[in-house]
């Protein structure tokens, strides 16, 4: 049972500036250099306008799309016609940028890259003022803006942000961002910067900005992202079975990794002996892989980087599509394997068809993951969903019929369950109430938000955290084994709402070998 | 969908074809031949493949990964078969450095240019000569001017391949990957070029 629990315990604590006071005296060192008043950092430049800004009104770039499938989300980039003296660029409420320690553009989210030189030097400018001093700097605040920096050798990574997204949780898409690269290029880019610091690393990208905007889009649709983990596609277990026997099979004829998944997620994967898979390193493979059109339209083999396995060194990775949606990759250090990979897939693409886990994965896409109307109903709650418990008494109008027509029960909307043994999560279905991709986004932003303060080590660890807003109850339950974090109707009764969670977790329990990878796991890092 | 090239290895081994690792495993009726195309990104290698292979052309352009293998084999007129396997290579930069894994042991190299882009041409250049330096000393290799159904945006003069081909020992053709002219001439060319087993 869920103890412990304090109400709205980390409201205060999502601060996270007060670790990044050391770098403060760079901003206001910002101000006095160069006279250039529209392109000093001191709160002017990043506060750009304070009234709501509809994210990507103009084009719906930002669209989310319903579960994994990418409709209504074109993939590429856009707005290469913009720069930072373009209003709506500065409108856009989340930028990325990579630049070189010498202030060559990388890559930028909008806008094209050598338009955007002078700003970046500006990047590089900031950066290198404060430390000069000695110090680094994390995070710059100017009113509704967070400006965040990470600093990866030779490589400065910055997002300017107006989407209130907690530190860590920005810092994090930033990490990421940095292992796409490594993905593609490895960290011996960092030599060509030692023999020339004015390097220009743009060419060597040439063909990638959809990896980057791919990846980008995955930060508000996908909680891989932020939790750390991967998820599998729900399968039989006899299927799954099937599957893992043949990888195993293929790993141990000197394939370092055999990974069968069905757009991002998990159907089987096999490791060689000792070697294990970082769920982060998984997902940039696989944004990799399905942004890169190439690979559908016939087999390949590609150098390939994981920077949680090696970051130094290149992987050859042999890519083929048995059908639209899944996708076998073959990984191994050999660059004169490709024959050997090509036979392997054979035997995979053989067996799967003989015990028809093909039509299976297929048969699992169609009817989806874990619905929040299927939560067993409660065995023995004797209290009805109105009337027993007492209601927050700050709003009186709570004292309305909470809907359990839509949703799951105690108006259960949402939740994803995150194994620590497992390094999985497993996500429900979106319901009816949140059908929207905007709605699920925000939910996905909520969930961030509470799993940031939850790990966060200045205030936590915590156990549970109940929330409500007007938008949400959201649950936190963090464990030794598992962490749930569950949404639910904003008129949520409190116990209710626990007991659900603790029904959601029981029957996540006994549906367990469906929905995860168990076994001969080689995630043990 | 993707299964293509999967069939064809099916279809390969039912004809009874024996294979080996290295392509020597072939008789004088039934070649099987390793190519591979360079050229600098965006001159069309992959679409000339596809062209070839599936008879397809689509406009949007997908940026190749690493390499792509896929396979074809085409009936002579002398009732031999020439089993193409190839290698479209990627064209970006950071992928030259690791060329040479898709071309060691290549028979055939087509180099691809734009006939739009002069830059284009410098790089085909540059493979030609990386090939001679590195490449099997047999090796064929082909120029071939692509897009030549943009001929209002005609940069490369026909002159300008012709005579680099012919100084280089190089056979030049150009093709147009969207219209499908010279896509299957080129292909029939080389197999015309093969060094025959039967000869030794």
């Amino acid at each position: 049972m869920i103890d412990d629990e304090r109400e709205g315990e980390i409201r205060a604590s999502i601060e996270p500036a007060t670790e990044d006071a050391p770098s403060s005296p760079g901003s206001s060192g910002y101000a006095g250099e160069g006279g250039d008043s529209s392109s000093t950092t001191s709160g002017s430049h990043f506060e750009i306008e304070h009234e709501e800004i509809q994210e990507d009104t103009r084009i719906e770039i930002d669209r989310i799309s319903i579960s994994d499938s990418h409709t209504g989300w074109i993939p590429g980039k856009r707005h290469f016609d913009e720069d930072d003296a373009s209003l709506s660029w500065r409108k856009r409420k989340k930028h990325f940028f990579v630049l070189s320690h010498s202030g060559k553009p990388i890559y930028s989210r909008y806008g094209d890259e050598h338009r955007l030189a002078g700003f970046s030097a500006t990047l590089q400018a900031i950066i290198s003022f404060v430390e000069n001093g000695g110090d680094s700097v994390k995070l710059v605040r100017a009113g509704k803006h967070q400006v965040v920096f990470l600093v990866k050798g030779p490589i400065y990574l910055v997002c300017i942000s107006s989407t209130e997204e907690p530190y860590e949780s920005l810092r994090g898409q930033l990490e990421l961002i940095y292992g796409q690269m490594l993905v593609i290029l490895t960290k011996s880019i960092n030599r060509c910067f030692e023999k020339n610091p004015k390097f220009d690393m743009t060419p060597l990208l040439g063909g990638t900005e959809i990896v980057f905007s791919s990846l980008i889009h995955s930060f508000s649709w996908n909680p891989a992202t932020f939790l750390h983990a991967y998820t599998c596609l729900p399968l039989a277990y006899a299927a799954r079975q099937a599957a893992g026997a043949i990888l195993q099979d293929v790993a141990d004829s000197g394939v370092l990794f055999a990974i069968l998944m069905c757009r991002h997620k998990v159907i089987s994967l096999f490791g060689a002996q000792k070697a294990s898979l970082h769920p982060d390193d998984m997902l940039l493979l696989a944004n990799f892989v399905m942004s890169s059109e190439s690979f559908r339209t016939s087999e390949s083999f590609s150098p390939i980087c994981l920077p949680r396995y090696n970051p130094s060194a290149f992987l050859y990775a042999y890519i083929h599509y048995f059908d639209a949606d899944t996708y076998l990759m073959l990984l191994t250090t050999s660059s004169d394997a490709f024959y050997h990979l090509k036979d392997c897939r054979i035997r995979v693409e053989t067996v799967l068809l003989k015990s028809s886990v093909l039509s299976e994965v297929q048969r699992s896409l169609l009817n989806g993951g874990m619905h929040v109307e299927d939560v067993p109903p409660m065995p023995h709650s004797g209290s009805s969903h109105l009337g027993q418990q007492m209601l927050p008494s700050d709003s009186p109008d709570r004292f309305k019929e909470v809907n359990s027509g839509i949703g799951g029960p105690s108006g259960l909307w949402h939740f994803i369950y995150r194994s620590i043994y497992l390094d999985q999560y497993v996500s429900s279905e979106f319901s009816s109430p949140i059908n929207t991709p905007q709605q699920q986004k925000r939910l996905y932003r909520a969930y961030q938000k509470l799993f940031a303060s939850m790990h966060d080590k200045g205030i936590g660890p915590h156990r549970t955290q109940f929330r409500r807003d007007e938008n949400y109850v959201l649950l936190c339950w963090v464990t030794q084994d598992f962490e749930l974090y569950a949404a639910f109707d904003p008129l949520a009764e409190k116990d209710l709402a626990i007991k659900t969670c603790n029904h959601v977790c029981q029957w996540i329990k006994d549906v367990e070998n469906e929905i995860f990878l168990l076994g001969a796991s080689p995630f043990s890092w | 969908m993707g299964c293509g090239s999967s069939l064809l290895d099916g279809d390969s081994r039912q004809l009874g074809r024996p294979i080996s690792e290295n392509g020597a495993g072939q008789d004088a009726k039934n070649l099987r031949v390793k190519l591979v195309l360079l050229g600098d990104s965006g001159v069309g290698k992959s679409c000339i493949v596809l062209r070839f292979v599936r008879g397809q052309f689509d406009p949007t352009s997908k940026v190749t990964v690493g390499a792509s293998f896929l396979s074809q084999t085409i009936a002579l007129q002398d009732s031999t078969t020439v089993k193409f396997e190839i290698w479209d290579t990627a064209g970006q930069e950071r992928y030259a450095a690791l060329a040479p894994l898709y071309y060691r042991g290549a028979a055939v190299a087509v180099i691809v240019y734009d006939i739009t882009s002069p830059e284009s041409f410098t790089k085909a250049q540059y493979w030609v000569k990386e090939l001679q330096k590195h490449g099997s000393p047999d090796i064929v290799m082909a120029l071939v001017g692509n897009k030549a159904d943009l001929l209002e945006k005609r940069e490369v003069a026909v002159q300008d391949g012709t005579d680099y081909a012919e100084k280089n020992g190089m056979f030049f053709i150009e093709t147009s990957a969207k219209t499908a002219d010279n896509i299957n001439e080129l292909f029939e060319e080389i197999a015309k070029r093969l060094p025959r087993p039967s000869v030794s």
